[in-house]
């Protein structure tokens, strides 16, 4: 047996159970406090009422039963909807000032030039889209960025269609003198400023100050959250833009320099030649590509709100092409292994006449520091390691020592032995070169050159400036750094090589050094001070004498 | 969006002839205007207020007595200025639209 309550509304009794109750009662009550502010709530209340009575009554004839229950109840609320409903929609008073709608992103399809992006950020921050435009084909020349930052936001961004979607564009409220407005170009928004006494109008200007405040700095830190979300997404495409760039030599997409850095442009084509294995590399990095740019485009979308009908398929192609680049960029290197399979070194010997020198290394230089680098039919390998050893000989003699891998070791062996680093001798002068070369066909399979320098006992060598970027952890008595060597005079003697002309303060850390001083001065201090109560003291028993 | 053109629809249905509240709804809601009803009881009460409706009550079988709503001559007044400015309203998002971009 359930309990029932007797109510009445607009003059009707019902009898409703418990349950249905408690959630009515809840209800009307929420009612009444969203109508608490309204003028005459007390009215649209009893109208209310009087609807939900005949609801009420309606469903009892049809159910054929005397008691409302908790179905009829949330029929009540399901048809009349929630309390703040009601007044949202309609509020009119008050017109809200434009600051506090909130602002969507759109492109803007009435002042466009491509897309409408530059206008729709405009809109959106109340900028002229001109400076938007300068920024864009700023990015745009000076590193490409620009370009690829529009075609996402273009795909990301929805377009403003609707009358109501232009003015949230801008920020203001939809309504019926906005829209007239917006058509109309009238623009006085402001001309309605209210006159308040003084007092007053100081606290509201304060307040309202504050407020904007605060309003702009939780909008500048979401801004800041959503640049934040898409640089990361964007570093990741950047960053295989760069690989991609530098797989195709694509001096266009040089722009990411990354690949400068690694490989140098040419480091793919270096490494990979030009078949099937370039191919199949370029053509996986290029699919990897498309799954963090899909997915950029698919989280912008959803933060600016467009809906993207199709961006399952799009995830589910992102995701599949991200798979087979990922294969072909495997399979394309993982081929290259047997290439490294057997090792051959060959060895040219180089003797020298003379027992001082002076080195530098400036028949090739390598300019733009790259590892690699093709030019015409030779590739440049910068794996050049420059050493100097004591020899028992009686003259000095440079040691080239080339190796390289292949296949298998007649292929090793023939690739240690095309190499072509240059070497003069012109007096004193010893010149070598910063890289060697090798015919483009060969490619790069390990190959590197280990130059020695065998000098006698006695003998001299000035090393130079410009072979810093080739000496490879020279040996010596001073046990110097091999960039502290440069521009010094060393000679072989019977424990190595040894400086001639370095200032023995290079043999100390500069820390020991400034102690040393420090403690020296201390030390003087000191003396110069028991020195002097000394002579003061004598000066005394003089006086008094 | 709603804003303001639901005060104009009420007034265009009323223009009609006089309804009560559920035959308003029902109008509203097939056009697809409104989706719950809460949101027009306040809506009317405003009218009424700025005497641009009035109401007399009527026996109803359904249950309570209901409230017939009318226009009033300034709510007739104001019906045919607004229809003006919507039709200028209309006419000019019809030529921005229709235009290609």
């Amino acid at each position: 047996m359930n309990k029932t309550i007797n109510i009445n509304l607009a003059g009707i009794i019902f009898h409703l159970d418990e349950v249905a109750y408690e959630k009515f009662k809840t209800y009307l009550s929420n009612v009444k406090t969203a109508l608490d502010q309204e003028e005459s709530g007390e009215e649209i209340i009893a109208d209310i009422e009087a609807r939900i009575a005949e609801i009420f009554n309606l469903r009892m004839k049809e159910n054929g039963t005397q008691v409302v229950g908790l179905a009829d109840v949330e029929f009540i609320i399901d048809t009349l909807g929630q309390p703040e409903a009601f007044i949202d929609e309609s509020e009119t008073e008050a017109p809200k000032s434009s600051s506090k709608q909130t602002r969507r992103f759109f492109r803007n399809p009435d002042e466009k030039v491509i897309g409408g992006v530059c206008s729709g950020i405009g809109a959106y921050f109340d900028i002229d889209p001109v400076w938007i435009r300068v920024l864009f084909i700023i990015l745009l020349f000076f590193t490409g960025i620009g370009f690829i930052t529009y075609v996402i936001l273009w795909a990301a961004i929805p377009e403003a269609k609707t009358t109501a979607q232009k003015l949230q564009m801008r920020g203001e409220a939809v309504n019926l003198n906005n829209i007239e407005k917006l058509f109309t170009k009238v623009e006085d928004y402001t001309s309605t400023e209210k006159i308040k006494s003084g007092v007053n109008s100081f606290v509201s200007f304060v307040v309202n100050g504050i407020g904007s405040i605060f309003s702009f700095v939780f909008k500048f830190i979401g801004v800041l959250l959503a640049i934040a979300g898409a640089m990361i997404a964007f570093t990741l495409i950047v960053a295989l833009l760069g690989i991609f760039g530098s797989t195709w030599n694509l001096d266009g997409f040089n722009f990411i320099s990354l690949n400068g850095y690694i490989y140098g442009l040419d480091g793919a084509q270096a490494i990979f030649g030009s078949g099937w294995r370039l191919l199949a590399l370029r053509v996986g990095t290029l699919l990897t590509l498309l799954l963090p740019l899909f997915a950029l485009v698919v989280f912008l979308a959803k933060i600016f709100g467009r809906e993207l009908t199709n961006s399952k398929l799009l995830s589910f192609s992102g995701i599949a092409s991200f798979i087979v680049g990922l294969i072909l960029i495997f399979i394309s290197a993982g081929s290259l292994i047997t290439d490294f399979r057997e090792r051959a070194t060959e060895t040219d010997q180089i003797t020298l006449s003379g027992m001082s020198f002076d080195i530098t290394a400036d028949i090739f230089e390598n300019e733009q520091g790259f590892l690699f680098d093709v030019e015409d039919e030779l590739l440049h390998i910068e794996n050049v390691r420059f050493n100097i050893e004591a020899t028992r000989s009686s003259t000095a003699s440079l040691e080239l020592k080339h190796a390289a891998s292949g296949r298998n070791h007649s292929e090793a062996r023939a690739r240690a032995q095309s190499f072509d680093y240059p070497t003069v001798q012109d007096g004193e002068a010893l010149r070598l070169s910063e890289y060697f070369t090798v015919p483009k066909e060969s490619l790069y399979r390990g190959q590197d050159l280990k130059v020695t320098l065998r000098l006698p006992v006695g003998a001299t060598v000035y090393l130079d400036e410009s072979i810093e970027n080739i000496m490879y952890d020279i040996r010596n008595i001073q046990d110097m750094y091999d960039g502290d060597m440069l521009g010094h005079l060393w000679e072989m003697t019977p424990e190595g090589l040894s400086c001639t002309d370095c200032s023995t303060i290079q043999y100390y850390n500069t820390k020991e050094i400034e102690e040393s001083i420090e403690g020296n001065l201390d030390e003087m201090e000191e003396s110069i001070e028991r020195k002097l109560e000394e002579l003061e003291l004598e000066l005394k028993k003089l006086k008094d004498r | 969006m709603r804003k303001g053109v639901l005060e104009y629809c009420i007034l265009g249905i009323l223009s009609n002839g006089d309804a009560y509240a559920s035959d308003i709804i029902e109008r509203l809601k097939g056009a697809e205007l409104i989706v719950v009803e809460g949101t027009l009881y306040p809506l009317l009460t405003r009218l009424k207020n700025a005497d641009l409706l009035e109401y007399r009550w009527e026996e109803s079988n359904a249950g309570p007595p209901r409230k017939y709503y009318t226009l009033s001559e300034q709510g007739r007044a104001f019906q045919l200025e607004l229809k003006g400015t919507w039709e200028n309203l209309n006419n000019a998002v019809e030529q921005l639209t229709s235009t290609p971009s």
